[in-house]
């Protein structure tokens, strides 16, 4: 526990509650002291506090003890009266714009982080002006009327020696005319000590003079009370001291004259003697005997059971008199006044215990008599009592709340005393380390008064911030109250010194409203205060304030640029939120060798580039031991790193801004800030990257500065956007620079103008580099900090190459011819051009002559002589990089054309890649060749959907019935089926049903499907020497769809159909198991067909091409067979069984020799059913049903129920095969056979003879391993039902 | 109903993760960063209050002139805060126990990230509803 004799409280009291001296004296005296600057009161001060008096006094029970502390209190007689309102008003304001103009130098330094703020002393931190203020604030509530310790102990009268008569002057002086009220209207006792003092000015006259006057004095006045007092001794009046104890005294004062010139140090000794004198040999007996004289008193008034009935009794009675309100309630001879007079003077001479024992006395009585003000003065000291005894900490709290809550219960009257009482009470509570209750303390101080309510908070925050544990953001809030009641008494600097401190406590909070209020507010106030720069800090803290109500986005928009008109200049931020930058959306475009059609094509991964380039470049182990030689030899190291760019060529950079606002903003003149340097000066930009940070951003502006001169404009061209944004936009906005002169650019930043006056910059280097690695389009390998250096190198030719006219939505199928065409804006030819196409089942290179030609007429067959074998070019279609012919690499003049075939393979978004590799001539380039990429985007729609089924013809060994079934997926295109092409020599195709006139057949509008059965020849299984003949008699391989004569057939064997036959061949390969031969490619053709109501006409008919590649026959061996025979037999079962006899045909469709055994099978096992649905399935492989309206007899599992059927449990087989079970024969290529079968029926019904099965293997014993294994080399199959009917025979009939 | 209620959730970061003006009176523009000021300066007192008790609710735990706030701490020491002018103690406690229960789903939600914003609109109506039944 702290002595309370040792607490900032106690030297308070000392300063208060200590006895009071009036001063009267002459205006001569006024005038000696003068000479040294000081009024008598000020010269007198230093000498009036002692601090070690040692003063024997006595209690009123006899006990001696030595006082150390003591101090008088000088006040002339004008001062001993209460202030006006607005006179305690001025000298607070005084006080603080004071305390304010001396911390301005403080409001631009560093902030001071919270971590250090804590730790620092709270000594430091608390302004020192705090305690003049206090003190004012209880100046202020001195001499009341109802306290006895303000009350003159004595009175000092000072005369000079100068003065005429002086000792009718010390009569004169005491007159009562001048005395303050105090006296006058019977509050306090007249009889007062007094005490003359003879002030005597050696620089006017002689000593003798005044030692006379002094004997005068003592013979009229007593011998003791007099004095006289010599000043100014010093001749010359340059007297200095180690230490001037006037300065502290007189805070108000400047310092730039020496107080007390003209005394030297008798004079002093003097002064310090005679204030000596006057306590310890007069003040502090006289009030040791009163204290004595008024003790007695109390106790036989007021001390014992009978007095304190008697008084009980007496007081009620006085209830119903009526109180005189201008009258003092009480007078000095009351009993009530003397006890508090006791009690006050106990007090002072710190004879604490006689003081609280009469104050509780008194207070009672006081509570009764409804004396609400003096109680609480009673109240009050008793709390202070109790702390200098350090007794009951809680009785001390109790009795400050009391006199506190009393005081504030009168009303506006006391609100000085409220005040009093508020900072003596914190300051108890603060010396016992109840911070955070003092706190409150001064929270309930501040009342309406702005600006004491303003100190106080202030006071209030600096309690929390000193509590323990430390109360931040109390503290805070506390200051950002006590700023806006400063701001609002116009003290400005102290609310920007409150709300600094605030900010270190707010500064990075999440809490964004508070943040931006604190930020707000105090970039305003530094406006004001004319620190623009501090200011705008500040403001722009809060300008990207999304989260903020529109209204108050304006609030801080307008004030922003408010600010910034004052400034009278167009202001440079770094860092300017506004619009914000998405920094990971920022993306560098720039062509080295790789250029680019088209800003969609650099947006393409680098990977999936350099896949496609890898054929056509020079290949990396060649670069690694030629190129890179030869490179690191021209160039230095720090080049290799950087990237390319070519002189003229533009690179381009797209950086996002984002608006957080709601409310629009415009931005104007947003360019790139770049550094060029020639390569002459090598030294500048290392210089440049080893410069840090700081200096980096001034570094910054002087370029942007100069990046308006036109000094820069010669080595390289900068665009200009202007945008405006609306509430919470993002704009992407494209900047180009274009370097002119070979040399160095480095990208530094962006700069942008927003609403015209303020120029934002945004430095890459500092803020994207670490960000930019994700997305950065530049070369990963390289260091980041290369990324935005660039080595211009001199120019070199640019291909500019498009695709004309390619569709952006296109139907599946749609088959074009496209032109490409290629640019050389420069003089310089390039040569070596190759080309490779990412997608060549989409896109690839026609025959140049194509041009020439009318797409798609000549594509149809002009007669049928005129069709030639053309098989596809193998070398052409396995090649996948073009090379173009050298005569056009050469002769640049004009652009040049080329065809190429598209054609909308599947459904689904396409991207196309094309990729265009070219050599410059010039051999001393840096690059050596270049490559012009090129990205398109295809949209392709379904249209019709067809599929196809196989079956093997029933009837005919070596037709196939081939069902097509083809649905208009379109929702509302029509289309037209053209023609049915089957590849290849060996089939031939036929309709199954010649097309009817009425029936248009191909049409298809949008959602309807159709179906068509189709003959499928093979021409093979003929012999090898009709080969030829029946080669040249095809043509039958194209199926018309239409009826209208005059559309011709399309040859589906020239490019562009073969082209992309070969490509889906490949494409569709994978679902096939191999090509035996057994396969079928069918080419469906479609036209759009016109809808005049949608759409401009279109010039050419759409052609759409679907292949069907692979399709099998509906076999899955090689051997086939067909089974001839009567299909509905009678006989006469009465003549016995009845014979029927059979016969099979057996092909064999391979090309090898094969041996074929044939089973019959009289009983067919169950679980032969299963195998034979096994194999069902097999067979089933690769097709898909699209509906079930097929013939049933040729249906796979149709066959699989019959057979499930046909095995009734009692059944004895109702047939049998006659002659031998097995049946074995060899069969050479493509060549058939015939074989008798005889089966014997024992009863009339219908017979499904599929009881029996084929095996076949090959005979390749002597043709031996033909490397083929995959091949199939032998298999089984089951039968084929084949239904015969034998009825009984009707002999009526015969 | 109050007339002046702002309610927020602070992270155990002293993070606000949601705020909701919940009073019945139009919310001025100022009193928003007032709000927050009070609360946020509320957290001191929280901050030595909540270790004293074994309570969730710590009741009114500050005043600012007729403001009071009144928290609610969670086991993960994250705390609702209550600014309000009205003394309703039952109904904001039940309100406090019932946006725990919120709150706790929310966290339940595998793609909520603890301590960071909760910006679900149904959130955001059920505390509103909430705050209307009770308070």
């Amino acid at each position: 526990m702290v002595d309370p004799a040792n607490t900032k409280l106690d030297r308070m009291l000392l300063d208060q509650i200590s006895p009071a001296v009036m001063v009267l004296r002459t205006p001569l005296v006024e005038d000696s002291c003068r000479r040294n600057d000081l009024s008598l009161i000020e010269m007198l001060a230093p000498y009036s506090t002692f601090n070690n008096i040692d003063v024997p006094v006595r209690t009123a029970s006899d006990q001696p003890y030595r006082l150390r502390k003591f101090k008088l209190r000088l006040f002339y007689n004008s001062d001993i009266r209460q202030r006006s309102a607005e006179a305690a008003k001025e000298r607070l304001k005084q006080v603080i714009t004071h305390a304010g103009d001396k911390n301005i130098s403080e409001l631009c330094s560093r902030q001071a982080e919270i971590e250090s703020v804590i730790t620092t002393a709270a000594q430091e931190l608390v302004p020192s002006w705090f305690q003049n203020f206090n003190k004012e604030l209880i100046d202020a509530a001195a001499f009341s009327e109802h306290e006895a310790f303000d009350h003159p102990v004595a009175c000092l009268v000072a005369v000079s020696s100068k003065d005429k008569d002086p000792i009718g002057k010390f009569v004169d002086l005491f007159n009562t005319t001048q005395l303050p009220h105090l006296l006058n209207d019977g509050s306090m006792d007249p009889k007062i000590l007094k005490y003359y003092l003879l002030v005597h000015d050696n620089q006017e006259g002689m000593l003798e003079k005044a030692t006379g006057i002094l004997a005068e004095m003592r013979r009229t006045f007593g011998a003791s009370d007099c004095r006289l007092l010599c000043i100014n001794s010093s001749v010359n009046g340059t007297e200095e001291y180690q230490q001037n104890s006037w300065a502290s005294h007189k805070n108000s004062a400047s310092n730039e004259k020496q107080f007390g010139c003209f005394l030297n140090k008798d004079d002093i000794e003097e002064l310090r003697n005679t204030m000596h004198d006057f306590s310890s040999k007069h003040i502090i007996p006289h009030m040791e005997l009163k204290i004595r004289v008024l003790n007695q008193q109390v106790s036989a008034t007021r001390k014992g059971f009978r007095n304190q009935i008697k008084n009980l009794w007496w007081r009620k009675g006085k209830d119903d008199v009526p109180e005189n309100p201008s009258a003092p309630m009480y007078t000095f001879n009351s009993t009530e006044s003397q006890i508090r007079v006791l009690g006050d003077y106990a007090f002072m001479l710190r004879d604490y215990e006689l003081a609280l024992s009469n104050y509780r006395l008194i207070s009672t009585d006081y509570k009764l008599d409804k004396a609400l003000k003096h109680y609480a003065g009673v109240q009050e000291m008793m709390g202070l009592a109790y702390f200098m005894l350090d007794q009951s900490r809680k009785d001390a709290e109790y009795c400050m709340e009391n006199a506190f809550t009393t005081y504030a219960k009168i009303g506006s009257s006391c609100g000085r005393n409220v005040t009093r009482c508020g900072i003596w009470w914190a300051e108890m509570l603060k010396a016992r380390d109840q911070y955070k209750d003092a706190a409150g303390v001064y929270f309930r101080i501040s009342g309406e008064e702005p600006l004491n309510s303003a100190v106080m908070l202030e006071q209030a925050a600096y309690c929390f911030l000193m509590s323990t544990p430390a109360m931040l953001r109390k503290y805070g809030f506390h200051l950002v109250l006590s700023g806006d009641l400063y701001r609002k008494c116009d003290q400005i600097k102290h609310a920007v010194r409150t709300y600094r401190g605030a900010l270190s406590v707010f500064k990075g909070t999440a809490w964004s409203h508070i943040r931006d209020h604190v930020h707000f507010h105090i970039g305003k106030w530094y406006a004001i205060l004319g620190m623009f720069d501090e200011g705008i800090k500040h403001v722009l803290e809060v300008l990207a304030c999304g989260h903020q109500a529109k209204l108050t986005q304006e609030l801080f928009l307008r004030e922003f640029f408010q600010i910034i008109q004052e400034t009278g200049k167009t202001f440079e931020v770094l860092r300017l939120q506004l619009p914000v930058i998405n920094f990971p959306s920022i993306e560098v475009v720039f062509e080295d060798h790789r250029t680019y059609a088209s800003p969609a094509a650099a947006n393409v991964e680098e990977s999936l580039w350099q896949a496609l380039e890898e054929e056509m470049t020079p290949s990396v182990a060649g670069l690694k031991s030629n190129w890179l030689e030869l490179q690191s030899k021209i160039l230095p190291k720090k080049y290799k790193e950087s990237n390319v760019c070519i002189a003229g060529e533009a690179i381009k950079v797209a950086v996002s801004f984002r608006n957080p606002l709601q409310i629009p903003i415009s931005v104007s003149n947003v360019s790139l800030i770049c550094k060029h340097s020639t390569e002459c000066d090598k030294s500048e930009p290392a210089s440049n990257g080893s410069l840090d940070e700081e200096k980096n951003d001034k570094g910054l502006r002087t370029v942007a500065v100069t990046g308006e001169t036109s000094a820069d404009a010669s080595l390289f061209d900068l665009s200009e956007v202007n945008i405006s944004m609306q509430g919470g936009e993002t704009v992407l906005v494209q900047l180009t620079v274009t370097p002119k002169v070979e040399g160095t650019l480095k990208l530094v930043g962006v700069r942008w103008k927003l609403s015209g006056s303020v120029i934002g910059i945004c430095n890459f280097q500092s803020d994207v580099v670490r960000k930019k690695v994700a997305k950065g389009k530049i070369k990963r390998k390289k260091s980041l900090k290369d990324n935005l250096e660039f080595l211009v190198i001199k120019s070199v030719p640019r291909l500019e190459g498009t695709i004309h006219s390619l569709p952006q939505t296109v139907y599946t199928g749609d088959l074009r011819c496209l032109t490409m065409e290629l640019r050389n804006p420069s003089k310089t030819p390039v040569k070596n051009l190759k080309m490779k196409i990412s997608h060549p089942r989409f896109l690839d290179i026609a025959d140049q002559e194509v041009m020439n030609l009318e797409f798609p007429t000549f594509l149809k067959k002009q007669t049928i002589s005129s069709r030639s074998c053309t098989t596809l070019d193998a070398s052409k279609t396995a090649k996948t990089v073009f090379l173009f012919p050298k005569d056009i690499a050469s002769s640049w003049q004009t652009p040049v054309k080329w065809p190429l075939w598209f054609r909308a393979a599947a459904s689904g978004s396409i991207s196309l890649y094309i990729t265009i590799y070219y050599e410059t001539e010039d051999v001393s380039s840096i690059i050596k060749y270049r490559t012009l990429r090129i990205h398109y985007n295809v949209e392709v729609l379904p249209s019709l959907e067809v599929s196809y089924r196989i079956s093997p013809s029933p009837s005919r060994l070596h037709e196939f019935l081939v069902r097509m079934d083809a649905t208009n997926k379109t929702s509302s295109e029509n289309f037209q089926v053209h023609q049915l092409s089957c590849v290849g020599d060996q089939w031939e195709l036929a309709l199954l049903q010649p097309i009817g006139s009425d029936l248009s057949l191909g049409f298809l509008m949008a959602g309807q499907s159709l179906s068509c059965f189709f003959r499928l020849k093979n021409c093979k299984t003929r012999g090898s020497t009709e080969d030829k003949m029946s080669s040249l008699a095809k043509g039958i391989a194209d199926v018309r769809l239409v009826d209208s004569e005059s559309s011709g057939l399309f040859d589906t064997s020239v490019s562009p159909f073969d082209l992309f036959h070969h490509h889906e061949r490949l494409h569709q390969e994978r679902h096939g198991q191999g090509d035996d031969g057994n396969t079928v490619d069918f080419i469906l053709i479609a036209e759009s067909q016109d809808d005049s109501d949608t759409g401009p006409p279109r010039t050419t008919p759409e052609i759409l091409s679907h292949y069907a590649c692979h399709c099998r026959i509906g076999s899955s061996s090689p051997v086939w067979w067909s089974m001839d025979g009567p299909r509905s037999v009678r006989h006469d079962f009465s003549s016995g069984f009845c014979e029927i006899n059979l016969n099979m045909t057996v092909y064999n469709s391979l090309e090898d020799a094969v041996s074929v055994r044939i089973n019959t099978l009289d009983s067919l096992p169950r679980s032969n059913s299963i195998t034979n649905t096994a194999s069902v399935s097999g067979y089933e492989h690769g097709w898909h049903d699209t509906s079930h309206l097929t013939d049933a007899k040729v249906t796979p599992d149709s066959m699989g129920g019959r057979v499930g059927k046909a095995l009734s449990p009692e059944s004895v087989s109702p047939f049998i095969w006659s002659g031998t079970c097995s049946t074995r024969f060899n069969l050479e290529p493509l060549s058939s056979a015939e074989v008798p079968l005889q089966i014997s029926v024992f009863c009339q019904g219908t017979f499904d003879l599929s009881n029996y099965s084929l095996q076949w293997n090959l005979l390749s014993g002597d043709r031996g391993d033909d490397g083929n294994e995959s091949r199939v080399r032998s298999g089984s199959c089951h039968g084929r039902p084949y239904h015969i009917t034998v009825l009984q025979k009707n002999k009526a009939e015969i | 109903m109050a007339s002046t209620a702002c309610f927020m959730i602070v992270s155990k970061n002293d993070i606000p993760i949601y705020e909701a003006e919940v009073g019945t009176v139009p919310k001025k523009e100022d009193a928003a960063h007032q709000h927050q000021f009070i609360l946020h300066a509320a957290l001191d007192i929280v901050q030595d209050t909540a270790w004293t008790t074994s309570a969730m609710f710590l009741k009114s735990i500050d005043r600012f002139n007729d403001l009071v706030v009144s928290v609610y701490v969670t086991a993960g020491h994250t705390r609702l805060m209550l600014l309000h002018d009205s003394r309703n103690d039952d109904g904001i406690k039940s309100f406090f126990q019932e946006v725990h229960e919120l709150y706790i789903k929310t966290l339940l939600n595998p793609l909520y990230l603890p301590g960071s914003r909760v910006t679900s609109s149904h959130f955001d109506t059920k505390v509103r509803a909430l705050a209307r039944k009770y308070l």
